[in-house]
C-alpha cells in the first residue's frame, strides 16, 4: 500500500471521527437550544440531565467496565491476539469479586486487607486465569481466535450462573452488603459538576490513571514497542530476538488483569452479582471492543468512546426516572447498542493490526 | 491480511480437514468437555451443601457424583429405560413415547433449525452470532401474525394447513431481514458481523419485550405474552405425551430443511457461491461472484431459519410468545462447531445437545446439579473444537515415541509430525 493510500485512509478515518464529534455537539447545542428556549419541554429535562453532577458521576462509574476492558483489548490485539473474550472476562471476575467477599465474610479483613479488596483481588485473579487458558489455546494450540474467543465468553456465562446456584440456590447472589464506596478528596470534589471527578468510586479513579499509563506503555516503551511489532510485523520482532509467543502471552494477559479490574469493580460497585440472561455484564464487553475500534487502538480514544458509551446509558437510566414521558424503559435501553452499531458502521474500516488473527510460527516449536 | 480474512482461513481450515478427522476431533472435544464438566461438578459438590455426601474420593466427602450425574442425565433424557438404583436392570415400565424423550426431541428438533442457521452463515464465512435475536423476531412475528389471521379462518384441521405453513413464512421473512441487516452492514460499511450481530440480539430482546408488554400483551396475564393461539393453529403432538410439546411433524419438517439446506449448499450455483466466498473469497472475486449481494443472501437465508426456530418453537412448545425466550440461538453456535458445519452433521449434534438440555432438568430434579451445567459444557464443547492442534498433538506425541527411535536409528527423517497446513 502506498503512502499516498495510507494518507488517504487516516483522512477519511480523521472525518468519520471529526463528523462525529460534531455531530455529538451539534446534538448538545440543539438539545442546550431548544432547553433553554422552552423551559417546559422534555428539552430543558434533557438539558437538566446533561449538565446534572450525578450524570457525569454515574458515567464515569459505567465508563469503569467498558474502558478496562477495552484497554485489555488494545493490548491483546495490538500483540496480534484479537480476545472476542473479554465479555466472558468480565463476567468471571465480576462473579469472583463477589463470592470471594461473600466467603471471607463482609466484615473480616485478613492481612489488613477488607474483605471485599481480596475479592476484588481474587476476581482479577480469575479473570488472568481465563485470559491464560485462552492464550494457551490460541497461541500454544493455535484455535481460531474468534471460536476460542466466543468459547471464553459462553464457558464464563455458563459458569457464573451455575456457581451461583450451587451457593445461593439462584442465579443471583445475594448483597455483600457493602460496595467499594467512594473516596471523596476534601476541596477539590465542591468544584461544581467536575467536582465528580473527585467524589467517585476507587475504581474511577484507577481507571483514569490506567488510561494514560495504558498509552504510555504502548507507545513510549521497549514492551510497548514488542507488542505493537507482534502484532504487526511478527516476523521482524523474531529476526531481532524477541520471542513473539512470550510478547503475545504477555499481551493477552494483561488484557485479561484489566478486564479483571473492571469486572471486579462492576459488582462490587453494587455488592452484589446478577446471572439473569446475558448477568449484569450485559454486553459491556463487546462495546469495549467497538470502543476501541472506535478509538482507533489508542487508549485515549477508547476511553473517549467508552465515556460516550457509558454517559448515552447513564442519560438513559435518568431518563426512566423523569416521570411523563410514555418511552419504554426497555426501548430506551437500546440506545447504547444502537449507537455502537451506527459507530461501527461508520468506522468499519478501522486498520487493524496486520497481523492480527494469524498464528505465529517461529519453525522452532514444532515438535 | 485482516482479521476477517484470518477467521476465513481457519474456517477453510476446518472445512478442508478431512470428515473422518473432523468426526474424530468432535468427539474427543465432547469428551474432554465431559471430563471437565465432571470436574467442575465435583469441585461444585464440594461447596454445596448436602446431608449425606454422594461420593466420597480421597477422604473428602463431594455433595454430586459425577459419574452418576451423567447416568441420570442419559437416562432422564430418555425417559428413564434403566433402573439405576438396582443395577443393571431396565425398566420394565419404560414406553418409548416417554415424556422426557419427548422432551429431548422438541429439544433436538429446534436445535436443527438453529444449527442449521448458524452453519449457512459460517459456510459463507460469516459468524452470525445473531441467530437468538432472529429468533427472538421470527417467533414474534409468526405469534402476532397467526392471532391476528387466525379468526378469518376456518378452525380445525383446514384451517392449521392454511394457518400453519403461512405464520411459518411470516416468521422466516422477518428472521432474515433481521439478519440481512448485519449482512448489509458487513457488505456494504465493513462493519464486523460478530459484533453487529451480538448487539442486535440485545436490541431485538428489548424491542420485542415493549412490543408485547407494550401493545400485544395478552390482558389475562401476568407475565409479558401474547394471547394464545388456538389449538388447530399449532403443533400439537402426534404420538408422545401432549407435555412433552414435541410434534413428529415439526422433526420431520427440520430434517426436510437439513436436506434442502444440503442440496442447496453442495448442488446449486448459489451454495457453490456461497461456500467459495467463505472459503475462498479472493478467488470467488475473480470467479465473478458479487461477494457483496452473497453476503447480504446468506446472511438472509441464516436468519430466516433462525426465525423459523422462532416459528417452531411458538407453534409447537409455546402456542404464543413469551418473554424470556431460551438461548436456542447460542445453542445453535455449538451444534454447528461440533457439526463441522455440515448440515447432515447437524442432526447427531442436535440430538446429543438435546439429550443434554433435557437430561439436565433431570439431573437438577435427581441430583440438585443446577441444570446450568448445560451452559457450561456448551463453552467448553465449542472450546475444545476450537483447538484441533490440542487433539492432534496428543496424536503425534503418542505417535512420536516410536518416530523418535526411527530418527534415531536411521537419522534420515526427522521433524515428523506438528505439520498443521
Amino acid at each position: 500500500m502506498s503512502t499516498a493510500t495510507i494518507d488517504q485512509l487516516r483522512d477519511t478515518e480523521l472525518s468519520y471521527r471529526a463528523l462525529l464529534a460534531v455531530g455529538a455537539i451539534a446534538v448538545f447545542s440543539f438539545i442546550a437550544f431548544f432547553g433553554l428556549v422552552f423551559p417546559e419541554s422534555i428539552w430543558a429535562d434533557l438539558l437538566g440531565i446533561l449538565i446534572s453532577r450525578s450524570t457525569l458521576s454515574s458515567a464515569l462509574r459505567l465508563a469503569v467496565p467498558i474502558t478496562f476492558a477495552a484497554l485489555g483489548g488494545i493490548f491483546a490485539e495490538k500483540a496480534g491476539v484479537i480476545n472476542i473474550g473479554l465479555e466472558g472476562l468480565l463476567i468471571i471476575s465480576a462473579f469472583t469479586a463477589v463470592i470471594t467477599t461473600a466467603v471471607i465474610g463482609p466484615g473480616v479483613t485478613i492481612l489488613g486487607l477488607p474483605a471485599i479488596w481480596i475479592g476484588f483481588f481474587a476476581g482479577v485473579l480469575a479473570s488472568l486465569v481465563f485470559s491464560l487458558i485462552f492464550a494457551v489455546v490460541c497461541i500454544r494450540f493455535k484455535a481460531d481466535q474468534i471460536i476460542a474467543g466466543l468459547a471464553v465468553w459462553l464457558i464464563a456465562l455458563g459458569l457464573a450462573p451455575f456457581a451461583a446456584t450451587v451457593y445461593y440456590g439462584g442465579v443471583n447472589t445475594d448483597n455483600v452488603g457493602t460496595t467499594l464506596g467512594t473516596w471523596t478528596i476534601p476541596v477539590l470534589s465542591d468544584i461544581p459538576f467536575f467536582g465528580a471527578f473527585f467524589d467517585a468510586g476507587p475504581a474511577v479513579y484507577m481507571m483514569l490513571v490506567a488510561v494514560p499509563a495504558s498509552w504510555f506503555v504502548l507507545n513510549r516503551t521497549a514492551f510497548g514497542r514488542h507488542i505493537r511489532a507482534s502484532g504487526e510485523n511478527p516476523k521482524a520482532l523474531d529476526t531481532v530476538g524477541v520471542d513473539v509467543s512470550r510478547v503475545r502471552y504477555a499481551g493477552v494477559l494483561l488484557s485479561g488483569f484489566l478486564s479483571g479490574i473492571g469486572g471486579s469493580a462492576l459488582s462490587l460497585g453494587l455488592g452484589q452479582f446478577i446471572g439473569n440472561n446475558q448477568t449484569m455484564v450485559n454486553g459491556k464487553g463487546f462495546i469495549a471492543i467497538v470502543a476501541y475500534l472506535f478509538g482507533n487502538y489508542n487508549p485515549l480514544g477508547a476511553f473517549g468512546a467508552s465515556f460516550l458509551f457509558a454517559g448515552l446509558e447513564a442519560v438513559q437510566i435518568r431518563l426512566q426516572q423523569v416521570p411523563g414521558y410514555a418511552i419504554p424503559d426497555s426501548l430506551i435501553q437500546t440506545i447504547p447498542y444502537i449507537t455502537v452499531i451506527v459507530i461501527l458502521a461508520l468506522v468499519g474500516r478501522t486498520r487493524i493490526p496486520q497481523a492480527a488473527g494469524e498464528h505465529y510460527d517461529t519453525g522452532e516449536d514444532n515438535r | 491480511m485482516s482479521a476477517a480474512d484470518g477467521a476465513k482461513s481457519v474456517l477453510r481450515r476446518l472445512v478442508n480437514a478431512s470428515t473422518v478427522e473432523r468426526i474424530l476431533i468432535s468427539f474427543a472435544a465432547l469428551f474432554m468437555a465431559v471430563v471437565v464438566g465432571a470436574v467442575i461438578v465435583l469441585v461444585s459438590g464440594r461447596v454445596a451443601t448436602c446431608q449425606t455426601a454422594a461420593t466420597t474420593l480421597f477422604g473428602l466427602g463431594f455433595c454430586y457424583d459425577p459419574v452418576e450425574v451423567y447416568l441420570v442425565l442419559f437416562n432422564g433424557a430418555l425417559g428413564g429405560p434403566f433402573l439405576l438404583d438396582s443395577p443393571g436392570l431396565f425398566n420394565p415400565n419404560w414406553n418409548p413415547l416417554n415424556f422426557g424423550f419427548a422432551l429431548t426431541l422438541k429439544e433436538t428438533t429446534l436445535l436443527i433449525f438453529t444449527g442449521l442457521s448458524v452453519a449457512v452463515a459460517f459456510r459463507a464465512g460469516l459468524f452470525n452470532i445473531g441467530t437468538q435475536g432472529q429468533l427472538i423476531l421470527g417467533a414474534l412475528a409468526t405469534a402476532l401474525f397467526a392471532f391476528f389471521v387466525a379468526p378469518f379462518l376456518p378452525s380445525g384441521v383446514l384451517g392449521g394447513l392454511i394457518l400453519i405453513p403461512l405464520s411459518i413464512f411470516v416468521g422466516a421473512f422477518v428472521g432474515g431481514v433481521y439478519g440481512a441487516i448485519p449482512g448489509a452492514l458487513k457488505a456494504y460499511a465493513d462493519a464486523n458481523e460478530v459484533i453487529t450481530t451480538i448487539m442486535l440480539n440485545f436490541i431485538a430482546a428489548q424491542v420485542a419485550f415493549v412490543l408485547v408488554s407494550e401493545f400485544f400483551r395478552n390482558p389475562d396475564s401476568q407475565v409479558v405474552e401474547t394471547t394464545p393461539l388456538p389449538d388447530w393453529g399449532t403443533l400439537l403432538p402426534v404420538a408422545f405425551p401432549k407435555g412433552g410439546d414435541f410434534s413428529l411433524l415439526a422433526l420431520a419438517f427440520g430434517l426436510g430443511l437439513v436436506v434442502a439446506v444440503w442440496y442447496l449448499l453442495e448442488q446449486t450455483s448459489f451454495g457453490y457461491d456461497l461456500r467459495t466466498s467463505g472459503e475462498q473469497p479472493e478467488a470467488a472475486e475473480y470467479g465473478g461472484v458479487d461477494a457483496k449481494r452473497t453476503t447480504v443472501t446468506s446472511m438472509f437465508l441464516s436468519g430466516a431459519l433462525g426465525g423459523i426456530g422462532g416459528a417452531i418453537w411458538v407453534l409447537m412448545v409455546m402456542g404464543k410468545w413469551q418473554a424470556g425466550v431460551p438461548s436456542l440461538g447460542f445453542d445453535g453456535i455449538t451444534v454447528t462447531i461440533l457439526a463441522g458445519n455440515n448440515p447432515f452433521g447437524i442432526v447427531p449434534a442436535a440430538l446429543l445437545f438435546g439429550t443434554l438440555k433435557s437430561g439436565s432438568l433431570a439431573v437438577q430434579f435427581g441430583t440438585g446439579v443446577p441444570k446450568q451445567l448445560v451452559g457450561v459444557l456448551r463453552g467448553l464443547i465449542i472450546l475444545f473444537v476450537a483447538m484441533p492442534e490440542f487433539f492432534r498433538m496428543i496424536g503425534s506425541s503418542i505417535s512420536l515415541e516410536t518416530d523418535d527411535d526411527a530418527v534415531a536409528t536411521d537419522g534420515g527423517r526427522s521433524l515428523l509430525g506438528g505439520d498443521d497446513e
